[in-house]
């Protein structure tokens, strides 16, 4: 069976301070849209013609993500069901504070 | 019923966002000329009238910046070549041209025709020549993301051809409403990256249907554990955050983000399938891209079913209307299952994103009439899952 390295990615290749491109810049816009429908206490009275890089972008997405999908809060510990299963099998379980370094693009900064 | 078939109990989407097949896959044609890649001699002319071939060039990052244009008028641009007459012929010769127009420098405007050779995706071509690629995977909309999206989501984009906020009309519904409110009630979920990153396009649906909402490491979770749903649409990262344990690249391979963190991401969402036996025989993964971004293309989109819609002239920005009988350029697409042969190249037919829920549809659901022409007339792809007996010799990534 082949095994294949996969090269990862500089760090340099990071760059939160990148300008938002005009896709990022209609996502941002369908939230808003979304959360203008949210109860007042709910909204981030960001005002969106200000986010300029893609981190402000993400900052903003996030909160609004957060506020229409409280699920997606919810951590998943990858290493450590694979270690349970390895032991006799299990199924998910959540741990809140720590998310998974089974994920592959997230970079020890 | 074939046995792979007959084993098959989910199906597995992964969008990525904004390559062109020839500049993703391209190269392949010299490894096997069965693929419909790039001979070396395709060109198009620059604004001096010089001509520019394709060139194995490509790089990772920090090339196509600005991000080439693809929205609708450009893409016509692209494909017309600027012809704007009743009897025009697609000829693929105006992408050179198009990104011409961004920067005014003609050096920069020649690179929208470099190609990565195989060694530099080796996730992407290693699944290519392993399992089925199509030759003929088109964008639904010669247009940008969202109203591409849109047609692997409802079939259709309700008469979009931009990147405007969409309103969904009756009767169609998505494909995950379909599942959930069918009778036997399947189970379909959208795993987004992380709340960051979010979705893209349906926000309608995560403000009114949260439940079909999950992240990616719930993804990676319900792999291991068998729990993933009959079906799976996932999205990669849409931009570069800090997450709780550090910098998270953007993984969907769009200008200008990072091609090899798409790599990654690709390989992760295979090995996260293929490292659970059971799932891995059951379970047909299609990653495809959204659209083209601008990048050059030589195959020239086919006309297609029209799909009930116009799109005005003021809408398309071309001066002439739209009535979604014409598919956006061809992008990579590929389809992995242990039940299709090895180096399968699917040829002659055409595909587009309205194939995903017609094929989701058709395995589930069966009949189901309250579907847009276009995804009543799309190809499906689960014919391709024809060995007798399953492989055991997929690769693996590490």
């Amino acid at each position: 069976m082949a095994v294949i390295k996969v090269p990862k990615p500089p760090r340099s290749a990071f760059n939160k301070n990148r300008p938002v491109s005009a896709l990022l810049k209609n996502q941002v816009l369908h939230l808003q849209q979304a959360e203008f429908r949210l109860p007042v206490r709910q909204q981030t009275n960001i005002y969106i013609n200000k986010i300029r890089t893609e981190g402000e972008a993400a900052e903003y997405i996030e909160r609004v993500t957060r506020e229409l999908h409280p699920e997606g809060a919810r951590r998943f510990d990858i290493a450590a069901m694979s270690e349970r299963k390895s032991g006799g099998g299990t199924k998910a379980k959540t741990k809140p504070k720590r998310k998974s370094d089974a994920n592959p693009n997230r970079k020890k900064s | 019923m074939p046995p792979g078939l007959d084993s098959l109990k989910h199906i597995v989407v992964l969008m990525m966002e904004n390559r062109s097949f020839d500049h993703m896959l391209g190269a392949l044609k010299a490894k096997d000329p069965r693929i419909d890649g790039l001979t070396g001699n395709e060109s198009n002319l620059d604004i001096t009238g010089a001509g520019v071939k394709v060139q194995p060039q490509a790089e990772f990052q920090s090339q196509l910046d600005p991000d080439p244009d693809h929205h609708f008028p450009a893409v016509d641009i692209q494909i017309f070549n600027g012809d704007n007459s009743a009897n025009r012929v697609a000829n693929m010769q105006g992408f050179v041209k198009s990104y011409f127009q961004q920067q005014h420098d003609v050096n920069h405007s020649r690179k929208i025709m470099y190609y990565f050779t195989p060694d530099k995706l080796p996730v992407l071509t290693t699944l290519a020549t392993e399992f089925a690629v199509f030759n003929g995977w088109f964008g639904s909309i010669p247009g940008p993301t969202i109203c591409n999206r849109a047609f692997a989501h409802y079939g259709t984009s309700f008469g979009q051809v931009s990147m405007d906020v969409f309103y969904v009309k009756e009767p169609y519904k998505s494909i995950y409403e379909r599942m959930i409110n069918a009778n036997p009630a399947h189970t379909a979920k959208i795993y987004y990256f992380d709340q960051a990153s979010s979705t893209m396009e349906i926000v309608n649906l995560l403000q009114h249907q949260p439940n079909l909402f999950g992240t990616y490491d719930q993804f990676l979770a319900d792999c291991q554990s068998g729990t993933l749903p009959d079906y799976s649409f996932v999205e990669p990262n849409y931009n570069d955050h800090d997450g709780d344990s550090g910098a998270i690249l953007a993984s969907d391979q769009h200008p200008d983000h990072h091609v090899q963190a798409g790599e990654l991401f690709i390989a992760s969402v295979y090995n996260a399938i293929k490292q659970n036996s059971t799932l891995w025989r059951s379970t047909a993964l299609l990653v495809v891209y959204d659209e083209h971004g601008g990048i050059y293309d030589h195959v020239p989109p086919p006309a297609c079913t029209k799909d009930g819609f116009i799109a005005q002239p003021n809408d398309t920005g071309t001066g002439r209307a739209f009535e979604f009988d014409r598919l956006g350029v061809r992008v990579p697409a590929i389809l992995v299952s242990p039940w299709i042969p090895k180096g399968t190249v699917v040829s002659g037919r055409t595909f587009e994103h309205a194939s995903i829920p017609a094929t989701v549809t058709k395995f589930f659901l069966g009949d189901y009439d309250q579907r847009s022409p276009r995804e009543k007339s799309a190809e499906t792809f689960l014919d391709l899952l024809s060995l007798p007996v399953m492989r055991t010799d997929g690769p693996e990534f590490q």
